[in-house]
């Protein structure tokens, strides 16, 4: 029988602007409070191994080798210590090796933190460094950018389904309603429909970014980190930690072409499809057990069809359910109960293992006030890398 | 953008790739024939056939982008997905007042400098 993985600690750094601190700092701090919260603290020294999900610490902050930094501002030397780079997905990959070091056998306890300052740079200079992860002579030497893509992707699903601009500003509206509440977001402010909409200033107030995709369908810039500790659930040693382990029922990743104009159908993100196929089988479950889901809303678009490619919605279908209130807190299926990336923020390399310490979270039932699913039994992550070719997605069960 | 109209310059080029082994077109070059397994070597250019890819195009979707990155001192840029007569496709600049998807544009090459560094060939539907 496989071994079970649990995650026995979660940390996290407020998402925003934390450009005037160090990243190592930035990493331990969430780091410090996954070990706080699994009560090992003092006994740090005896993870077996550190997994760092940083995309771009080397171009953001002219900094490398933070897996090191980080270790050695925990005092947590001669613990191992490796970086994990897969653009935005860098935070669930950094989940997935855990998982594989606890589950092949070399480790008991591995520490996973994700973190990333992007704001010590201008705007301009972060849209930049972001759209170094395109295919460099056929996109990015072209001008192209993520929010590009997002548009060119947005305008696609619009003419093929009749997507509005306003069923985007929904998404905006239920994601800020949820990120309000959560303790840990960015932008901790609601919005309406009439501000960003249908009022007559809500062009002004949401303006394009990449056409149709408009500032409140595009996730903002954010530093900070996440962090979650996993152990063996049948070792000894899961006697030691302070917090019932939370499982992980399900992790895999799946890749796509690097160049998006060559896939057959540029609607289908294979990959999403992939990696969910994969993490439900692992875990026995199909698409109707997930209670609630954390999808990678870096453009809101993407919250719509990563949630048809793993199966919550017929293609062309999910906008609709948005429309019902069906992915809002207290309907069918909340997704993005955080806020997801366009409100709790998006530090790219911290995402994926944020996702993660959400799930945990709503399964513990320590969400906030207002914020809290009612009896989550699995939560579902999809945590997606470059524009969709490299998704890693993570199934989180309460036993 | 360079107008090489002025000078006695080479005019800037973007390569498509065939494969000699089955005939298979791709943008940009694979190392292996995904069709065939036929394997390419970067180096000796040998059993690969390269081909200018520019001319006749459809567009596949558009956008126009407000917030550019650092190096480009405009408002805004429209790109665009294309594919071309041979069924290749690729990602470039569209500059059309009106772009509409389904739209036929012409391809054409050209060297920006707007970013820091060497010049880089783009692509320009018109």
């Amino acid at each position: 029988m496989a071994v079970r993985v649990g995650i026995v600690g979660i940390g996290h750094t407020r998402f925003g602007n934390s450009s005037e601190y160090d990243l190592a700092d930035v990493l331990a701090y969430a780091a410090t409070d996954a070990l706080q919260d699994a009560g090992f603290l003092e006994h740090r020294k005896e993870v077996d191994q550190v997994f760092v999900a940083n995309m771009a610490s080397g171009l953001f902050c002219h900094q490398s080798a933070v897996a090191s930094a980080m270790v050695s501002r925990l005092d947590m030397e001669p613990v191992p210590a490796e970086l994990v780079e897969n653009g935005p997905a860098s935070g669930a990959s950094a989940v997935k090796l855990g998982y594989m070091a606890v589950a092949s056998g070399m480790a008991d306890v591995v520490l996973v933190v994700g973190g990333e300052i992007m704001r010590k740079v201008s705007g301009w200079n972060a849209t930049d460094i972001v759209s170094t992860m395109l295919d460099t002579d056929t996109e990015y030497a072209m001008g192209l950018t993520l929010p590009g893509f997002g548009g060119m992707f947005t305008r696609l699903y619009m003419e093929k389904y009749g997507l509005t601009e306003r069923d985007l500003a929904l998404l905006a509206v239920k994601n800020h309603d949820n990120g309000a509440k959560n303790k840990y977001a960015h932008i901790q402010a609601t919005c309406t429909i009439d501000a960003i909409a249908d009022g007559p200033e809500a062009d002004v107030v949401n303006n394009y970014i990449a056409e149709p995709l408009r500032m409140y369908s595009t996730c903002p810039v954010s530093d900070g980190a996440a962090a979650v500790l996993l152990v063996n659930m049948d070792s000894p040693k899961a006697k030691r930690f302070a917090k019932r382990p939370v499982r992980v029922a399900g992790v895999a990743s799946a890749t796509d072409t690097h160049c998006v104009h060559n896939r057959a159908d540029p609607l289908q993100l294979t990959a999403v499809r992939i990696a969910a196929e994969k993490a439900y089988k692992m875990a026995g479950l199909t698409p109707k057990d997930i209670s609630f889901a954390e999808l990678h809303d870096a453009f809101s678009i993407l919250e719509l069809a990563i949630s048809e490619e793993v199966g919550f919605f017929d293609r062309g279908k999910s906008f609709l359910a948005v429309r019902k209130g069906e992915t809002a807190l207290g309907g069918r299926l909340p997704i993005n109960t955080s806020g997801g990336l366009k409100s709790k923020g998006h530090p790219v390399g911290a995402t994926g293992v944020s996702q993660v310490v959400e799930l945990v979270r709503q399964l513990r039932g320590e969400a906030e006030t207002g914020r809290q699913v009612k009896d989550p039994k699995y939560g579902m992550s999809v945590n997606f890398g470059g524009f969709g070719n490299n998704v890693v997605a993570v199934i989180c069960a309460k036993d | 953008m360079i107008d090489f109209s002025m000078y006695d310059v080479k005019v800037p080029k973007i390569l498509g790739y065939q494969c000699d082994q089955c005939g298979t077109k791709y943008y940009p070059a694979p190392m292996i024939c995904s069709k065939c397994g036929h394997r390419r070597d970067p180096v000796t250019k040998r059993h690969w056939t390269t081909f200018e890819l520019e001319g006749p195009c459809t567009l596949l979707t558009w956008t126009r982008v407000w917030n550019l990155p650092e190096g480009y001192n405009k408002k805004f840029l429209q790109f665009g997905i294309v594919q071309f007569e041979n069924g290749l496709r690729a990602s470039g600049r569209v500059e059309v007042d009106e772009p509409k998807t389904g739209l036929k544009l012409t391809a054409s090459v050209e060297e920006s400098d707007e970013r820091p560094g060497k010049p880089v060939k783009i692509f320009v539907f018109k």
